[in-house]
């Protein structure tokens, strides 16, 4: 089969599925696509998608690929599905999260003396919405249980891989060469949650400053 | 009735720490350690007025910003020749300070990916009852958790019927007895059951604690193997050398 015929049977089967379908996947189903590329097909049916001005879109997420609306027309949906959509997660959660996807396998001791704040409860919510797991045990004292992100983590954020998160900046680019104080009291005030426009502007220039 | 007065809103002793002298305009490299923690202390006199709770972890900042201060009026102890500079006290709460921060970056940015993937629908409210067959159900696409299995036992205990009143007796079975229940009743379900079925049929819940407990112990052993076939769908208890045995 060639990507012209392979089309519609990945689309029909990308459809039916209720979470991402990863290549392999695709290449177990499909026996028929021996050696195809299956970006180049999704590609094509993206293309398709979007010369006939149709509503849906294939993303690549979690390391597989999933239909869904395209963002335009996220207000209708939301009001059809009022009350029913999941509540974002909150500051705490957010930055647990963070320190969980560059960290894991981390204890919640761990987590905890990062944030200077008791993260059992947020640990625990995390579990429940399986953005995290139970990955292991630590060496450490009482060796304590270890948590890391789960696919489910990918999916609701919209990423194919853990790497295309933003990177926490390094301590030692935080730290410049010494001269730089300014820049990085700069860099902290633009980091609290009612930051501005022009805050996030002057923090991404003492980025850049730091970097030349 | 209880007011909840929500103040600023910090997330931890770090978070008010960074407020603090981004407020005060201070160098982090040379924190005036006496003037933030005053303005440090006053917060969590509120809080503590407020959120006994909370206060707690605000408390040992408090003590940690104390000691420091401390440790720098102190007179240092004369340099050796050959001794390294001495380091700030500041340095190790600096270094928290440039962590935590790291991470509140982070988990901004999360944020906004957060909001641009709840703009994308998928078809959801699948129907999750999806018919199993008993002997296809091995798929290693699928994985399952100790969480899963924690999960599931807390539902089935939830099923079980409430006593009242308590005796003190002496529990009925040991996990040697419950290991040869769970095997028995594997081989006279052709090696395999659900996992409430399995503990369906116990009546009481220290009964039920104990069979978890030996199965736990037959996972641990590799006689025995768990699955699960979908996300909150129903865990399998599988003998491991059913087939070998036929």
């Amino acid at each position: 089969m060639d990507v012209s015929q392979l089309k519609p049977v990945v689309e029909a089967i990308i459809f039916a599925s209720d979470g991402p379908v990863t290549p392999r996947m695709l290449k177990n189903y499909i026996e028929e696509a021996n050696g195809v590329d299956f970006e180049q097909v999704i590609e094509a049916l993206n293309h398709d998608y979007h010369n006939s001005g149709r509503a849906i879109q294939i993303v690549k997420v979690a390391g597989g690929y999933q239909m869904t609306t395209r963002p335009e027309f996220a207000a209708w949906i939301k009001k059809m599905y009022m009350g029913r959509t999941s509540n974002r997660l909150s500051r705490a959660a957010l930055e647990t999260l963070a320190i969980i996807a560059f960290k894991q396998p981390i204890s919640k001791a761990e987590v905890a003396a990062i944030r200077g704040v008791n993260s059992d409860g947020v640990i625990k919510n995390l579990l429940e919405r399986r953005l995290i797991t139970i990955s292991g045990r630590g060496e450490g004292l009482g060796r304590p249980l270890l948590y890391s992100t789960t696919p489910e983590f990918l999916q609701y954020f919209g990423i194919n891989d853990i790497s295309d998160l933003p990177k926490p900046r390094e301590i030692e680019e935080l730290f410049g060469e010494g001269k730089y104080v300014d820049q990085i009291i700069e860099a902290l005030s633009s980091g609290d949650a009612s930051e501005d426009e022009s805050q996030e502007d002057s923090h991404q220039d003492a980025n850049q400053q730091s970097d030349a | 009735m209880i007011y909840r007065v929500q103040l600023e809103n910090f997330e931890g002793p770090l978070d008010l720490l960074l407020y603090l002298i981004k407020k005060n305009e201070v160098d982090l490299f040379n924190i005036p350690i006496s003037e933030i923690t005053r303005q440090y202390l006053e917060y969590i006199e509120i809080i503590q007025m407020l959120d006994l709770e909370g206060a707690s972890d605000f408390i040992l900042m408090a003590a940690t910003l104390i000691r420091i201060k401390a440790k720098m009026l102190l007179p240092k102890p004369p340099v050796e020749m050959d001794e390294e500079e001495e380091e700030d006290p500041r340095d190790e709460l600096v270094r928290r300070l440039l962590e935590y921060q790291r991470f509140k970056e982070v988990a901004l940015k999360m944020a906004d990916f957060e909001s641009q993937r709840q703009l994308l629908y998928t078809r959801r409210y699948f129907n999750q009852q999806v018919e199993l067959e008993p002997h296809d159900w091995w798929d290693p696409q699928n994985s399952y958790t100790l969480f899963d299995l924690m999960w599931a036992f807390k539902e089935i205990l939830q099923r079980a019927p409430k006593v009242t009143q308590h005796n003190v007796e002496q529990i009925p079975v040991t996990i040697d007895d419950q290991i040869n229940y769970i095997l028995k009743q594997l081989d006279q379900n052709e090696g395999q059951l659900l996992f409430y079925e399995l503990l369906e049929k116990l009546k009481k819940r220290i009964i039920m604690i104990v069979t978890f407990l030996s199965l736990l112990e037959l996972i641990r052993r590799g006689e025995v193997e768990v699955t699960q076939s979908s996300t909150f769908g129903e865990i399998w208890v599988r003998r491991k050398r059913w087939t070998s045995l036929n």
